[in-house]
């Protein structure tokens, strides 16, 4: 477990000295901005628009949920671009690199190195996020009503898809021997899984309810609604450790291919 | 693990002055046999070497010992632990460089060495001696603070036998060490893998004969995934020449097939190549045991068939010869 650890450190260290990384920190944090600034925007426009009586009367209207929600709900999108370009390194890389063949014989275990890389993964992702608590404070600074539990809910529901498909793509990364070809792969699955999505509004009955329940999007609405409903979060965890799962036994396949 | 019931391998560990003992290995790919039962062991101290033609099974086998992937059938015993059992705690004793030397590009020298002391579990109060020592040792301590992939391939050499040394493993595996370095660079890394063995094991592996006889205590020659002989060079040497040859030169190219029977009909004769023929002059090569010194007889033979007779020597095969000789025999 230590290891595992020393092993995500090294990785999400190599992100923030790749080129890669630098550029999908700085994308990331411009498009999160735009993203955010749109729902912003019309908020306050909303605001001034209407006196505070008007839509205090609207109920169940929460400045938090419409900005926060929108800015969620829109940027998830986004993490289907972002993921293929994560996780295409992790391992894939380090078969090209022949690195891998060095990582298995060090004091680690299987587990310790699936476990380690979807850690450095994640250490990088959540550095990503990181410019995004900077919302909170301009948003408690125009003086809107801040309404945590949504916002931690849009927060949890955001780390989860981001960790879903990080797994994905780090299945995927396990299995190439090219970085290109592991980032495309990664990113026509994601497209698929949002495909489910569109698929499931234009069906009705029980395909409808059977592609909705399938796709990633339709649970995280859920999150950016202010909504924790326990299927929901069942539906990422299984999602994270299937792939996770899946990941490891395409490790072992070198005990017996070599 | 996979450990086939039906292979013979031992429940209790090696005597303790044995640091490998590996029994009855086999390693398939498919239907690719890429190791057939092998057994062998190396001494505590020793340097061994692996020597045979590509294909032969020495990385393979070097991946077993290095718990890159377990063996199809058969057991490997490291410092008196079963390998396959205890993976993890094993894996401390042994520092391994790949053939291609495999190392994260853009990472600094330091920062590689670093990363595989926290995976080694060096304590963290060591880390920067143990660092320090190896970079020493290796020769590293100028490019210290360099991108690995702007290094040159002696440079990387180093930082790769740097890496294996890291925790001081008793065990390193070195798979040919010397491969794609310029001469100057080969014979500074043999000379440094001498060093480390002072108080190591070491296996090397290596298609190059002369690198063994210089730097190893003992070989063993692999082919076709089988051992087709060990021992130390002299052993092998002396084993070897029980294969000896004999050159003859006839002056009269007209005898020549009379000459090949004649010779091919001796006993003791294993075979007879036919050489060179110039100026009328017939060149031949026997291959003989080496008990019986057949040269007296050869000339007199000839005498009495009224062959001219121009030279007559015996040679002993060279260590060179009999490994091609070895490894150009269909393995059975
Ligand atoms: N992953 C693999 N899949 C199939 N065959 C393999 C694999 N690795 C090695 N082999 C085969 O096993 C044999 C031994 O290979 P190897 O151990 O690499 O030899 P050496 O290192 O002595 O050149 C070769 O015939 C090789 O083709
Ligand atoms: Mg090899």
């Amino acid at each position: 477990m230590k290891n595992a650890w020393v092993l995500a450190r090294k990785d999400s260290a190599a992100y923030f000295n790749s080129w890669t990384g630098i550029v999908m920190l700085t994308l990331f944090a411009l498009v999160a901005g735009i993203f955010f600034l749109f729902p912003l925007v019309t908020y306050t426009k909303m605001s001034l628009q209407a006196s505070p009586e008007a839509y205090a009367g609207l109920k169940g209207f929460s400045p938090s949920r419409f900005v926060f929600g929108s800015f969620f709900l829109n940027f998830g999108n986004v993490m289907i671009c972002v993921v293929p370009f994560l996780s295409m390194r992790a391992l894939a890389e380090e078969r090209s690199l022949q690195t891998l063949e060095l990582l298995f014989t060090y004091p680690l275990s299987d587990f310790d190195i699936v476990w380690g890389k979807f850690l450095g993964m994640i250490r990088f992702f959540f550095f990503l996020t990181l410019p995004t608590l900077s919302y909170l404070f301009l948003f408690h600074w125009i003086g809107a009503e801040m309404d945590w539990g949504v916002i931690a809910a849009g927060y949890l529901g955001f780390f989860l898809l981001g960790t879903s498909y990080l797994a994905l793509g780090l299945f995927i990364s396990s299995i190439s021997a090219n970085q290109m070809i592991s980032a495309m792969i990664t990113f026509t699955l994601l497209l698929g899984f949002w495909v489910l999505e569109w698929v499931s509004s234009v069906t009705d009955g029980a395909w409808a309810h059977f592609f909705s329940a399938l796709s990633p999007f339709g649970h995280y609405r859920d999150f950016t609604l202010g909504i924790l409903d326990r299927s929901d979060i069942s539906y990422f965890v299984f999602f994270n450790l299937y792939f996770l799962f899946l990941t490891l036994r395409s490790i072992e396949v070198r005990n017996w291919k070599g | 693990m996979p450990v086939n019931e039906a292979v013979n391998v031992s429940v209790t560990p090696p005597a303790s002055d044995v640091m490998i003992q590996v029994e009855n290995l086999s390693k398939n790919f498919g239907r690719v046999q890429a190791l057939k039962n092998i057994s062998f062991e190396v001494l505590r101290g020793e340097i061994l070497g692996f020597l045979g033609p590509n294909g032969a099974g020495k990385t393979t086998t070097m991946r077993i010992l290095t718990g890159y992937f377990p063996p199809t059938t058969g057991k490997v015993w490291i410092d008196e632990g079963d390998f396959h059992r205890d993976a993890k705690r094993i894996k401390h004793k042994i520092g391994y460089l790949p053939e291609h030397v495999p190392l994260y590009r853009d990472m600094q020298v330091e920062e590689l060495l670093r990363f595989v002391a926290d995976l080694r579990s060096v304590p963290r109060k060591n880390i920067k001696a143990e660092i320090e020592e190896k970079l020493k040792i290796c020769g590293l301590t100028e490019v210290r603070s360099r991108i690995i992939g702007n290094l040159s391939k002696g440079f990387r050499q180093r930082v790769g036998l740097a890496q294996a040394l890291i925790g001081d493993p008793k065990v390193l595996v070195l798979d040919e060490p010397t491969s794609g370095l310029d001469p100057r660079q080969i014979i500074e890394i043999r000379k440094l893998i001498r060093e480390l063995a002072r108080n190591r094991t070491v296996i090397l592996s290596t298609h190059i004969l002369s690198e063994v006889s210089m730097i190893c205590d003992r070989v063993i020659i692999l082919n076709g995934g089988k051992v087709v002989a060990s021992g130390t060079t002299q052993e092998l040497e002396d084993e070897l020449s029980r294969h000896h040859e004999i050159f003859v030169s006839i002056g009269d190219h007209h005898r020549k097939m009379e000459a090949f029977e004649l010779l091919k009909a001796l006993p003791g004769v294993e075979y007879v190549k036919e050489g060179s023929e110039h100026e009328g002059q017939v060149d031949f090569t026997l291959s003989t045991f080496k008990d019986a010194d057949l040269r007296p007889i050869i000339s007199r033979l000839f005498v009495e068939h009224d062959i001219p007779l121009l030279e007559i020597r015996s040679g002993r095969l060279s260590l060179e010869e009999i490994y091609i000789k070895i490894v150009s025999q269909e393995p059975t």
